[in-house]
């Protein structure tokens, strides 16, 4: 029944596409804005699950050994650092997507 | 071409020909043959000037009976740096303070001037790709220049190679790409940093120009002292792994 269910959202999900697919043969669309759209939101979405965990499991730390505060904050400032620098590789590329596509 | 700064049309009086000439004698051509010096430079070169004479002063007035406070903001910068690198590199780091001190000052003075958005023509430098990728270029020289005085060419090629021998070739050209990649990640980090940031801010002033931009303007000040902050101790870091004696 669930595997039935899948198929059949598959299928709803195709029936709307067709259209789109459709269309774009007179004129292409541009879908670079949903593109960049959707892949700023994924990547600050996980970059923010991350450093949530990451975050989380410092200050758990930090609450049971508060004499590590020093070498944790630069461990945990570093982590979060590496981690963001996905997104904004991210970011970068969107930008130069919006730039070529204007 | 967007507004220019008071001190980019100095400079380009003063410098333009020359600066144009050089670019020419190394092959480049300057989108803008008459004013080949861009605001992004001259608030760097602004930067540097007034980093210097900030040295100049501490280093004349230097005295242990009255310190002045030049002196005392001088000494608290040092007593940073030094904490942080002697707890990354440990034994000798002193020798590699005076390059991550100034990097750092470099880079959080830059940060800062990008604070000013709402004045025309002025731009975070460290929102334009070339400056933090010329730091990055500086840092990754530096490092490796360090790596072979300590260890000599063939001890530092050990580095690279990893501790089981013949795992060598596979790791050799992994270490070479993740060298080069360190490069590529500092320059886009604090790059982008400083964009997404400018862009922020500059997004809420045309939204609401009153008061509601003002915490954005904390969270862009917090990001620039945090950017320039892990640049600095990103660059500590891989000096200490270049310099270190075992891994």
């Amino acid at each position: 029944m669930r595997k039935l269910q899948n198929v059949f959202m598959a299928l709803a999900a195709l029936c709307f596409a067709m259209p789109v697919f459709a269309d774009s043969g007179s004129a292409p669309a541009n879908l670079a804005p949903i593109g960049v759209g959707l892949a700023m939101g994924l990547a600050a979405g996980l970059c923010g699950l991350g450093q949530g965990r990451a975050v989380g499991s410092a200050t758990e730390a930090l609450a049971r050994n508060p004499g590590t505060r020093a070498g944790l904050m630069t461990f945990m400032i570093i982590g979060l650092a590496f981690i963001e620098s996905l997104t904004l590789f991210t970011l970068v590329m969107v930008l130069i997507e919006i730039k070529r596509g204007s | 071409m967007q507004e220019s700064l008071a001190l980019t049309r100095l400079l380009n009086q003063l410098f333009g020909p020359m600066v144009a000439a050089a670019m020419r004698v190394v092959g480049l051509h300057p989108a803008h043959p008459a004013t080949p010096i861009d605001n992004t430079f001259a608030l760097e070169f602004l930067v540097v000037f007034g980093l210097i004479v900030f040295f100049l002063i501490v280093r004349l007035t230097l005295s242990v009976e009255k310190p002045n406070p030049a002196q005392q903001v001088a000494e608290m910068i040092h007593e940073f740096t030094g904490s942080q690198a002697e707890s990354v590199i440990g034994h000798g780091y002193e020798r590699f303070q005076a390059f991550v001190t100034c990097v750092g000052l470099f880079i959080v003075l830059n940060n800062l001037i990008g604070l000013l958005i709402g004045f025309p023509g002025v731009e975070t430098p460290t929102g334009n790709p070339s400056v933090p990728l010329g730091i990055a270029v500086l840092t990754f020289l530096y490092y490796n220049y360090h790596g072979l005085r300590v260890h000599g060419p063939i001890g530092y090629a050990k580095q690279f190679a990893g501790p089981i021998w013949w795992m060598s070739p596979l790791l050799f050209p992994v270490e070479i790409v993740s060298h080069l990649a360190r490069m590529m990640s500092l320059t886009i980090r604090l790059y982008a940093n400083m964009l997404a940031s400018d862009m922020l801010t500059l997004a809420f002033f045309s939204l609401i120009p009153l008061l509601v931009p003002t915490a954005f303007l904390g969270l862009h000040f917090a990001v620039a002292l945090i950017q320039a902050y892990v640049f600095m101790l990103l660059s500590i870091i891989y000096l200490g792994l270049a310099v270190s004696e075992e891994h």
